[in-house]
């Protein structure tokens, strides 16, 4: 019984100092969400020449819309220029992008986790419809295509302006540091043309494809008068849309227009995963995963994280921070109801869970590390894996193994059953 | 390690088990799943207990991970609250019905039509 209460000690011990190792970093992140949140970025046209800042002027056809929609923009800009809109909104969202690739300048891997807390949730560049075939080569390269190589190549350097501003917090990861479950040591801010290369970087991270970041439809007259239809998907957030014009070469910008998207429920906006979602499909996905898990004697993370990640552009480590809760109570319960007739090896059971608590303690910090293709091709890997388990679970070998084990284990849990009756019985009678 | 479990008792190779649970136990934290189908295999097959050791026990030690994955996930802003009320009565539905509809059907016809289902995801996701 002592060892008992020993383990227990242990056990308990070993949890408080993670959990209050773990408060104690969380303070930090949390003191600057609270800073961060401030207005939109610079809205000063940049470059532009005195005087040159009114050559560039755009009208919107609304001024709000439905869950989503489109909205016709219209405007002036000096003949013969190209002209780029920069579209965003005013929402905020995390984004992060860990550097492990070797630098070809020192030779060395930096190991640095880029972070931000103000990617705008959806951000757009529209350019001239001729520009296509530049969009077209950048999808080809499939997920190797840079942002900054088509921006530039586009000419729309000059627009690039509203996540250029954001604050990047640079953390240097360490080996031990992921032990000790901190997020790294965090570096001095960048320079703003560094942290300008570095939103570029996590915008693509945020955004994934090139026609999800890059739309070819601005159309220029030769007059210099150009058209654009912005068109805000469903699954954008709700919110304050910003749209600014720039002239290719003079750099003139017009002024920041703003128009409203209002989300309506059943549509609702996740602000931590920075999508909005009609709830009534995470509700009866998780139902009919759960359902099936249940039945095939597994739990419903397996399908439900890449059905998530898959179908929704969610960012993966919401989705496993999400869907780990929801087993949390049928664990609990169940754990209760093998306690109540004493069918749990306590021993053994803490003994691992200890161990398992220190890989709890790690992996999710280990989420943020990884891209997304990583991480749905690691979670590809697992589920073969698992696949080829269960498919080993039907051979006839295995089949009739297991019918004798569990013929075993009804043997055990009836008379574990009946022990407990006699024991409640025993209860009542002394009383 | 020994382990008395109703009258018997049976050694546990702890290295092993323990090696094991934490590898899972980061795998299965950083991706968001349980572990179930990875820990009772483990056990079973790769320490040699016996089923009815391993049920109940194995539930315990994936606890510890869950409840620390989730405290953790949540640490570093990785969880949505909207999006979690939105699944978790989805999930606790599935608790009831689940066990119902279990009894009409052959689990090993169950495990074949999983096995296709996960070949399928897992594929998607590797291209």
């Amino acid at each position: 019984m002592n060892k008992k209460i020993a383990l227990f000690g242990a056990a308990l011990g070993i949890s408080a100092w993670m959990l209050l190792s773990g408060v104690l970093f969380a303070a930090q992140p949390a003191g600057a969400q609270a800073e961060a949140v401030k207005g939109a970025p610079a809205q000063s046209g940049g470059q532009a020449a005195p005087g040159a800042a009114t050559s560039v002027r755009i009208s919107l056809d609304k001024t709000s819309l439905q869950n989503h929609g489109v909205v016709n923009l219209s405007g002036t800009a000096p003949a013969g220029e190209p002209v780029f809109l920069e579209v965003w909104s005013t929402r905020r969202v995390r984004c992060d992008l860990f550097d492990n690739k070797v630098d070809k300048k020192t030779g060395k891997i930096p190991y640095i986790l880029y972070m931000t807390e103000e990617m705008p949730a959806f951000y757009k560049v529209l350019v001239p419809g001729d520009r296509k075939a530049i969009l077209e080569a950048a999808k080809a390269q499939g997920k190797s295509w840079r942002f900054s190589d088509t921006l530039k190549k586009c000419g729309a350097l000059v627009a690039f302006q509203a996540p250029a501003a954001i604050r990047i917090n640079r953390y240097h990861v360490s080996l031990l540091g992921s032990v000790v479950g901190s997020r790294g040591t965090e570096l001095a801010p960048m320079s703003a043309k560094e942290n300008g290369a570095r939103a570029m970087k996590l915008v693509k991270v945020r955004f994934g494809k090139p026609y999800a970041i890059f739309a070819p439809v601005v159309v220029t007259k030769p007059d210099g008068t150009f058209t654009a239809t912005i068109a805000v998907p469903e699954g954008s957030p709700g919110g304050t849309f910003h749209v600014r014009a720039v002239a290719g070469k003079s750099g003139a910008a017009s002024q920041t227009l703003s128009f409203e998207n209002h989300v309506a429920f059943p549509y609702v906006y996740l602000s931590n995963a920075g999508t909005t979602m009609n709830l009534l499909w995470p509700f009866l996905l998780s139902f009919a995963v759960c359902t099936f898990g249940v039945l095939m004697g597994a739990g419903g993370g397996f399908i439900l994280n890449p059905l998530l990640v898959l179908i929704w552009p969610l960012p993966a480590a919401v989705v496993a921070g999400t869907v780990m809760p929801t087993v949390l109570f049928s664990q609990a319960s169940g754990i209760y109801n093998y306690s109540k007739i004493k069918f749990i090896s306590w021993k053994l059971g803490i003994a691992i869970g200890l161990a398992m608590l220190l890989g709890g303690f790690i992996g999710p910090q280990l989420t943020e590390l990884i891209t997304l293709s990583q991480f749905k091709f690691v979670f590809g890997i697992i589920l073969i894996f698992l696949a080829g388990l269960m498919a080993w679970q039907t051979t006839p070998g295995y089949v009739a193994r297991n019918k004798k084990e569990k013929a075993i284990l009804d043997q055990f849990q009836k008379k574990a059953r009946e022990t407990a009756a006699k024991r409640a019985q025993a209860k009542v009678q002394a009383a | 390690m020994e382990v008395s479990f109703w009258g018997e008792s049976f050694k546990v190779n702890l290295i092993v088990g323990c090696l094991g649970g934490f590898l899972i136990a980061v795998l299965g934290s950083m991706f968001g799943f349980g572990g179930g189908p990875f820990m009772v295999p483990l056990l079973t097959v790769g320490l040699g207990l016996p089923m009815y050791l391993v049920v109940g026990s194995s539930l315990l030690a994936i606890f510890f991970n869950t409840v620390m994955g989730t405290v953790r996930h949540f640490q570093f802003g990785h969880f949505d609250l909207i999006l979690f009320c939105a699944m978790f009565p989805g999930a606790i539905l599935a608790g009831f019905v689940g066990p119902k509809i279990a009894k009409g059907l052959s689990p090993l016809m169950v495990k074949r039509i999983a096995v296709v289902g996960l070949l399928i995801l897992g594929v998607r996701l590797l291209l």
